[in-house]
């Protein structure tokens, strides 16, 4: 479909000997929210690994088109450059590295790819307030070290920030909703529909309905066993969450 | 005066090549550790032999007006400048430690008949710097130095050569940290360009409920090893912390000896070694507990990345240990940059190269941060990130 934003076309991967992803199948629609949901072990985070070049991901087959282009033998830094974000599962600590000044040096490394003006650090601290507060983050944690500490909740916090601050195209969200509390769910689901602009695409990686309340996906796919086995509007959630995986067949 | 011609030699002869008079115990001790070489077991990782198998040109330490100035500035080994109303005087050393690991400690201060002593009054801050202006040549001093009961000072410690080539440091310290009171020192240290080589031999004497903390930032390439002997009174505390980032060839490290003596003392010793060209960075420390030395605590780790297949880290941390009432842990980890952060860095569109240099130097920043003054904290990471990028 040359409508689509991305292009996943019968992708295989695998992880060491394991093969995962066994000819998966996905566009994505610009300005629409896919979710995806699957079993444990299905490959969800292993895909949105393979999408942003993750060095444990080797993909033996198919192919990924983004924007017209594969970018199958991209650097992980040109695939973010060029607009792919992935908010991870597991966010890494940094001790060390100043979230500021991390977040600074991303965002500056993207403007200078787009041609921009880099921002100083005032300027910076400027833009970010905003965000921090619809976040709901206490400003010490931009100045901590990245991620070091931070709850389980703060870390899927910072991952959003960062989608804010980078303003990517396509935003992949592997997990964002577990641990957080109701307040922290709010915050960060006002934070990704901020990020809607008819343009934009989402990849939403989940277990449960409820961020899909707050979010309004258009497409639930549902992968298992490294395939896409079923893509179906909204209403499918509430199917899923009554009969579970097992029930669903392969189309 | 070539040093490897001290090599073993026997107390008279040894007396009569360093043309010292009385001072036998010292001589003595010299001669039963021997001059270090290869099967030295302090300098076994260090080429100590090739330093000592040059001749040097030896200078006069005379005694010279001390001027009036904001720091405390010893050239070539002669106190030029100091602060008013610090008491600083050339004196024969009177405790001097018979127990030390270290032949350079003896030959120093065989060296030095008279060293410079400083008594640091009240709660000071106080910079010494080091200058080196002659080539080819053996500077050799050393520092006593006292502070005062219940009261805390820092001492920020750095280095100037001047143009020169080929000269040998030899110096360090005797520094008796008075009860109840905190010492803070912090030294950092670059080398580069073949300047200047060091061997710093020094004994920290440690009272009881006294803090001493010693930082060492060690920076760039050439050859240094910092030789340490702390001895801990009851409830008596250490608290130690080392940055290399050695380039080229460059051969530096510490060896250390922290010895538990009385109860409830405490240890801490953490070091940080980023080796980059063919360097070998060293850290072989030993922590003894001894019997009298009931419910200390000491805690001993280092942690080395390699940026260069080449570059080789020497890692020995050790525990002696002669009671069961302790807590002690140690360890030592050697490896490259983490995977998982780089990739982190890199998916939010930093290149590889430019993540790879903030890992390193958020790895430095971990320990420089436990500077808490902000002035030296930032000066020890500009110092850190002008080396580093000069090689990145
Ligand atoms: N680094 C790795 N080494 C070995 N096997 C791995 C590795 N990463 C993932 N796997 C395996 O790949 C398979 C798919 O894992 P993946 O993380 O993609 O599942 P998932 O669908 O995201 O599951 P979950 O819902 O539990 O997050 C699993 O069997 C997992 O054990
Ligand atoms: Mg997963």
């Amino acid at each position: 479909m040359s409508t689509s934003i991305m292009d996943i076309q019968n992708l295989q991967a695998k992880i060491g000997d394991k093969a995962i992803l066994k000819g998966l199948n996905l566009q994505l629609e610009p300005g629409k929210v896919h979710a995806i949901m699957g079993p444990n072990g299905a490959g969800k985070s292993t895909l949105s690994k393979a999408l942003v070049g993750h060095y444990d991901v080797e993909i033996t087959g198919g192919d990924i088109v983004y924007k017209g282009k594969s970018i199958k033998e991209m650097e992980p830094e040109e695939r973010a450059l060029e607009g792919i974000f992935l908010s991870f599962q597991h966010p890494v600590e940094i001790p060390g590295v100043n979230n500021a000044y991390f977040l600074r040096t991303a965002l500056n490394a993207k403007r200078k790819h787009e041609g921009k003006e880099e921002l100083n650090a005032a300027e910076f601290l400027r833009l970010m307030r905003d965000h921090l507060e619809m976040l709901g983050m206490k400003s010490d944690m931009i100045s901590r070290s990245l991620n070091e500490g931070f709850s389980g909740g703060e870390k899927k916090r910072n991952e959003i920030l960062q989608m804010l601050i980078l303003e990517p195209e396509v935003i992949i969200l592997d997990e964002i909703d577990s641990g957080l509390d109701i307040d922290a769910l709010r915050a960060v689901s006002e934070g990704i529909n901020k990020m809607k602009d008819g343009k934009r695409s989402f990849l939403v990686i989940t277990h449960y309905s409820r961020i899909l309340d707050y979010i309004e996906p258009d497409y639930i796919h549902v992968l298992k066993d490294g395939k896409i086995i079923k893509t179906a509007g909204p209403e499918l959630v509430a199917e899923l969450e009554e009969n579970g995986y097992d029930a669903i067949e392969e189309a | 005066m070539k040093l490897s011609n001290l090599k073993d030699l026997q107390t008279k002869a040894l007396a009569a090549a360093l043309n010292v008079k009385g001072r036998e115990v010292l001589v003595e001790r010299l001669a039963e550790l021997g001059l270090p070489s290869k099967k030295s077991e302090a300098y076994r990782y260090f080429d100590a032999e090739s330093l000592f198998a040059k001749e040097y040109k030896t200078l006069s330490y005379l005694p010279k007006t001390i001027d009036e100035g904001e720091k405390i500035v010893i050239v070539d080994g002669v106190v030029a400048s100091a602060p008013k109303g610090l008491r600083i005087y050339y004196e024969a050393c009177e405790q001097i430690d018979l127990e030390h690991f270290d032949p350079m400690y003896y030959l120093g201060h065989l060296l030095s008949p008279h060293v410079i002593k400083i008594e640091i009054d009240g709660d000071v801050e106080l910079d010494i710097e080091h200058h080196f202006t002659q080539s080819d040549a053996l500077i050799s001093y050393r520092i006593v130095l006292y502070n005062q009961s219940n009261r805390h000072a820092t001492l920020y410690e750095d280095f100037v050569a001047e143009d020169i080539e080929n000269t040998l440091v030899l110096y360090g310290y005797d520094m008796h940290i008075a009860r109840d009171s905190t010492l803070n020192v912090v030294k950092l240290q670059t080398m580069q360009d073949k300047q200047y080589n060091m061997i710093a031999s020094n004994r920290v004497n440690v009272a009881k409920q006294a803090n001493v903390m010693l930082k060492s930032f060690d920076l760039g390439g050439d050859q240094g090893l910092q030789m340490l002997k702390v001895d801990l009174d009851e409830r008596a505390h250490v608290e130690a912390g080392h940055l290399l980032y050695l380039n080229e060839e460059s051969k530096r490290g510490i060896v250390s000896q922290i010895i538990h003596k009385g109860e409830y003392s405490t240890s801490k010793q953490e070091a940080k070694n980023i080796l980059d060209g063919h360097a070998r960075g060293i850290f072989d420390a030993l922590i003894r507990v001894e019997h009298s030395a009931k419910y200390t605590k000491a805690e001993q780790n280092s942690k080395a990345i390699l940026l260069n297949e080449k570059a080789y880290m020497v890692a020995k941390p050790q525990l002696e240990i002669y009671i069961d009432e302790l807590e002690a842990s140690h360890g030592a980890t050697t490896g490259q940059l983490d995977e998982k952060q780089l990739f982190y860095l890199q998916s939010r569109g930093i290149s590889y190269v430019e993540a790879r240099k903030m890992l390193v130097i958020a790895f430095a920043n971990t320990l420089i941060e436990t500077v808490k003054d902000s002035r030296h904290q930032e000066r020890i990471k500009e110092a850190f990130e002008s080396v580093f990028y000069t090689n990145h």
